[in-house]
């Protein structure tokens, strides 16, 4: 089967700026692929190409097996798109919100699909009010409620939990998981470094490029970490890579004397690992 | 799915947004009938003896109705677009053609009846004793201007990202209109260069037909092949605006 989504040396410009500058990856079906940068890293455009809102300068890309600008329709039959901004009707309720999006599809028993949908984002309760009475948090519900509701099997989530409280977000990625676990394939951009970590794999982006993409677990072996011996009343400390081997060939030169009483270990988070790639790119003529 | 329903449930939603909207609604149906009152006052206040008050009344009403439609059309497609509604309706698959389809069916609807409350306060006011046809025809023409001033509107917001972008479009629009479409003075007795441009208002084809129909004993058939500028013009702008509605950036 082919990958879901695949992106070759992709580049967009807008005016002066490069947005996308040789962007390539590929994201087979069923993973959760994260997209990680600060604002303006070019995350957005990227899923704005991916559903055909934005044309690219040059690259290819296919997703689902189709080109986003040659065969939006089809395409966009089979993708969820969630945008950064809530983007729905104000003066129109949550419901019909989703009842209006969900319109564009074949959703069956349209009724019971948006019902479902609503107690799945738990707004129930305020579905009838206008959506411009609802908190920024809610508004994200609605609008993830309105990526879903046609059942997609390629969701294109930016931030889609901006301003959602955590036990909302843990929900939102219990399903997403459940998404992936289904052969579902979920592609999302995120500033929460926590989240990343529930990613299959995620791309490190700045100023339009991707300067690491990998599993969460290989983006924490690129750390470092400070290893601390206590033996014999003394505590040396060692920094060293943060894999396993680099920790297997440390504790072999040790020897595991018998005097020693503690090793701690403390590893770079994802963050500051992150903040290095973006900083040591920054740094580069 | 096909696009008819895709397209009726653009116009479904566009509706129950009318309805909701009532600052919407004052402005599209209650403005142009207290603009058209002001204008009685203000022909009443001239008192020129040599034209009949109804032959400028009519057409000055005519573009009342443009004016309005076009403006409040303008400003609630850029609304979708800078809200980026409008990119989450292509992001799902809706069309160009079935967006601004159902734009204009929920529209024309209220086109339908802010064409006749105009109409009808203009027969009141100005004591219009036309027989029925002579009503209908004229109805005909506010209804047609009407949908092409939505069209209009929807053409030009694919040029403005934002509502005040979309201010100084307004004038480029409705001033040329108001001097060149025929409403204060005749056509002819513009230089030719302005005579050609007058072709690309509205209110010129619009004027075209209510001219005749408004001399004693007009008919609509006297209007003759000017009676095709009308719908000619609106499928043109709206083909204008269903190509230039921009999908992606």
């Amino acid at each position: 089967m082919t990958d879901a989504v695949v992106v070759d040396n992709l580049r967009k410009r807008y005016g002066r700026i490069q947005a996308l500058d040789g962007i390539s990856l590929a994201v087979p079906r069923g993973e959760i692929f994260g997209l990680l940068g600060a604002n303006g890293a070019g995350k957005t455009t990227l899923i704005r190409s991916l559903v055909g809102l934005a044309r690219p300068d040059s690259g290819t890309l296919r997703v689902l097996g189709l080109d986003p600008v040659r065969e939006a329709r089809a395409l966009r039959r089979q993708v969820g798109y969630m945008p950064q901004a809530p983007s729905l009707y104000q003066d129109l309720s949550p419901r019909e919100n989703v009842r209006f999006f969900g319109s564009a599809h074949e959703l069956g028993d349209a009724e019971a699909r948006v019902a479902e949908v609503m107690k799945f984002v738990e707004l129930a309760a305020r579905e009838r009010d206008p959506v411009h009475t609802l908190s920024g948090g809610m508004k994200q519900r609605v609008s993830l409620a309105c990526a879903l509701v046609h059942r997609p099997p390629l969701l294109l989530l930016d931030e889609p939990t901006a301003g959602v409280d955590p036990p909302l977000r843990e929900a939102f990625w219990n399903h997403f998981r459940g998404l992936a676990a289904a052969g579902g394939t979920i592609f999302v951009s995120t500033h929460q470094l926590d989240e990343a970590m529930s990613c299959g794999r995620v791309a490190v982006m700045r100023n339009g490029r991707i300067l690491a993409c990998d599993t969460p677990a290989g983006l924490l072996q690129r750390g470092r970490t400070v290893v601390r011996v206590a033996s014999g009343g003394r505590t040396e400390e060692e920094t060293i890579a943060s894999t396993p081997e680099a920790l297997a060939e440390f504790l072999k030169r040790r020897g595991l004397d018998p005097a020693v009483a503690r090793v701690e270990l403390a590893a770079d988070t994802l963050e500051k690992i992150v903040l290095d790639l973006v900083r040591r790119e920054g740094a580069q003529p | 799915m096909t696009g008819i329903l895709r397209a009726r449930a653009v116009g479904g939603r566009v509706l129950r947004q009318i309805a909701r909207d009532r600052r919407f609604l004052g402005l599209a149906l209650v403005a142009p009938l207290f603009v058209v009152y002001l204008l009685k006052v203000f022909l009443d206040s001239v008192d020129v003896p040599f034209f009949r008050a109804e032959t400028i009344a009519v057409p000055a009403g005519a573009f009342i109705v443009h004016f309005i439609t076009y403006v409040l059309t303008a400003i609630v497609l850029v609304r979708e677009r800078g809200e980026q509604t409008l990119a989450r309706m292509f992001a799902n698959g809706f069309r160009q053609r079935e967006i601004i389809g159902g734009y204009m069916a929920a529209y024309t609807a209220l086109a339908t009846v802010q064409s006749a409350l105009v109409l009808s306060e203009l027969a009141w006011l100005f004591k219009l004793d036309y027989p029925a046809s002579r009503f209908a025809s004229l109805y005909l023409v506010m209804w047609m201007l009407s949908i092409i001033s939505m069209s209009l509107g929807i053409f030009v917001s694919n040029f403005a990202r934002n509502e005040g972008q979309v201010l100084p479009f307004i004038p480029l629009v409705v001033v040329p209109s108001l001097f060149l479409s025929g409403v204060i003075i005749p056509v002819e007795d513009l230089p030719a260069w302005a005579r050609a441009l007058s072709r690309v208002t509205p209110l010129y084809h619009a004027d075209a037909v209510l001219d005749p129909l408004l001399k004693s004993g007009g008919r609509l058939a006297d209007a003759g092949w000017a009676l095709l500028g009308l719908p000619l013009y609106g499928a043109i702008v709206l083909t204008l605006a269903a190509f230039t509605l921009r999908e992606r950036d």
